[in-house]
């Protein structure tokens, strides 16, 4: 089984990208979403299109990582895109019964593919970059804020990590039960997809039961090595905001403005 | 008085009183090489949480370095003093990244960032892994693991490390590394009680504590612990190779004033016989 999963993987590296401060990477990140979304036409979706290959050129990671980060959800972009195509108002070029093929349904579609292949491109860009201890962190203390509310920031922040770190070892393990299973006589490949979820009843419970033991092991080895929660608990790495951060801030401030201005000026096409 | 002192420990995991340890006393000094045998269920790894406060005994005391386990002020203090190193170095490992992970104990204590470098440091050239600092754990062979947990627990600069069965679950190369890290160790100067089913490992430590049912067989050098082959096998527990052939041997008529431990000694003694 091919463990090649491109999206939310860490790329090491020593770019302009990598070496901003994961707070502020998080938050611009948030705002190049909502960019994204608020580009009402092609002129200011350009723009956006711009910085983001800008961003991808920048962070010194192959285009095929990020090509292979598309792949995950070609599916999702094609049926958007299709369905778009058919929703579109005005003189249709194409019809067949019902439905209809319309100058603006084909703008609409190239404009949701656009605005998806961004949003994902982005979103990789951030964790190609970001070590995911560092990706964790950062948003401890981003939303350190929200302990008023009661809410176990820290915690949050420490199931992460350690989600993230025991990927990898469960996804070997699953690979070892059901070569375990298959050795055993199982058939997990052959027949329709309802059989093939039932042949994984085999290999999906003694995976949970170690995984529970794993938690449990590792709930010792934490206490051993003096976790007692996030009180009084420093860090070794300390993130700092650098001149570089404040560049970056401030030409995402640029695209900002320059999106805002071109949706107030240039009409909505859409 | 002894760095760490069990007296009188009685210990059970269930309300019956069904004791996995039962009266069990245990001295050790400072600076030495203590190896815990016995066979699986005799209570050496209930032992060893006990040593480090992760178990509170029912009756009797443990006493570190003039802390008493019992008293829940202290618990962390004498976790940071009495670091652990568990048997699966897979479940040990909490960060994604190897120096991370190594900082987790010094970041629990509140260790400024600074020092929190120069540890991590420290302890990952203790343990010969500071190249791989940057490294995923699931990346790395079992024994580079587990040498990386050992540098987890270094990092807190602990004055004992209680190994439990360390290396079970490394193909011999590995358990070669673990061992020299552990010897190193001991050149440093830290306390280490290293519990193994290995025999050839427990010939390296200064005194073998062997325990059964909860209590101690025998205590004493390697030497004086491995020449009661009789006591040993009684309690279905091995002695070392080099050591059964020689008892073998003996069986036979062969006599001989000390028991080889080691390959060499036994090639050595028998080169003496057979000339």
């Amino acid at each position: 089984m091919t463990r090649d999963i491109a999206l939310g993987q860490f790329i090491p590296g020593q770019s302009v990208i990598h070496r901003m401060d994961a707070r502020v990477k998080n938050l611009l990140l948030i705002a190049f979403i909502v960019l994204i979304f608020c580009s009402f036409n092609f002129v200011s979706l350009g723009i956006i299109t711009g910085a983001v290959i800008a961003v991808i050129l920048l962070s010194d990671i192959s285009v095929k990582m990020y090509l292979k980060s598309l792949k995950v959800i070609i599916v999702i972009i094609l049926i958007t895109s299709i369905l778009n195509i058919f929703y579109g108002s005005g003189d249709p070029i194409v019809q067949f019964g019902i439905f209809k093929i319309t100058l603006s349904g084909i703008y609409r579609a190239i404009f949701v593919t656009v605005r998806i292949i961004c949003l994902i491109l982005i979103s990789s860009c951030l964790t190609f970059t970001t070590s995911p201890t560092d990706l964790t962190d950062a948003i401890e203390r981003l939303m350190k804020p929200l302990k008023i509310l009661h809410i176990k920031v820290h915690e949050i922040a420490m199931m992460m990590t350690i989600a993230l770190r025991f990927v990898p070892t469960l996804l070997e393990e699953t690979d070892k039960i059901m070569a375990a299973q298959k050795a055993r006589g199982a058939d997990m490949e052959s027949g329709g997809m309802i059989k093939k979820i039932k042949a994984m009843t085999p290999v999906l419970i003694p995976l949970f039961v170690s995984a529970f033991r794993r938690a449990y092991e590792l709930a010792v080895a934490m206490e051993c090595r003096c976790y007692q929660g996030g009180d009084g608990r420093t860090r070794m790495k300390v993130l700092k905001i650098k001149k570089l951060d404040v560049a970056c801030i401030l030409v995402t401030v640029l695209v900002l403005a320059g999106v805002i201005l071109c949706n107030i000026f240039f009409a909505a096409k859409i | 008085m002894s760095f760490i002192s069990v007296e009188d420990v009685k210990f059970s995991y269930d309300e019956d009183k069904n004791y996995v340890l039962n009266g069990l006393n245990l001295k050790i000094e400072k600076g030495e090489f203590v190896a815990l045998l016995g066979h699986n269920g005799c209570g050496k790894s209930t032992a060893a949480k006990l040593l480090n406060a992760m178990f509170l005994p029912d009756e009797g005391t443990v006493v570190v370095d003039n802390m008493i386990t019992s008293d829940e002020k202290l618990t962390y203090e004498i976790r940071r003093n009495v670091g652990l190193v568990l048997q699966n170095p897979d479940n040990q490992l909490v960060a994604s990244v190897i120096e991370e992970d190594v900082a987790f104990g010094p970041e629990n204590l509140g260790v400024p960032p600074e020092e929190i470098r120069e540890r991590v440091d420290k302890a990952l050239r203790t343990v010969g892994m500071y190249e791989y600092r940057k490294h995923a754990p699931h990346k790395l062979s079992g024994g580079q693991k587990q040498r990386v947990a050992i540098a987890g627990i270094l990092a807190m600069h602990p004055e004992c490390v209680v190994f439990d069965e360390p290396t079970a679950m490394l193909d011999p190369s590995g358990r070669d590394e673990v061992m020299n890290t552990i010897l190193r160790l001991k050149e440093n100067g830290i306390t280490v009680v290293l519990i193994t089913h290995y025999m050839d490992e427990a010939v390296m430590a200064d005194r073998v504590v062997v325990m059964d049912n909860g209590n101690i067989l025998t205590v004493g050098t390697p030497r004086e612990v491995f020449s009661q082959v009789h006591l040993l096998k009684k309690h279905s527990l091995d002695v070392p190779q080099a050591t059964e052939l020689i008892y073998k041997l003996s069986g036979a008529g062969l006599k001989f004033d000390e028991m080889p431990l080691n390959t060499e000694e036994c090639v050595n003694f028998l080169e003496g016989v057979l000339k």
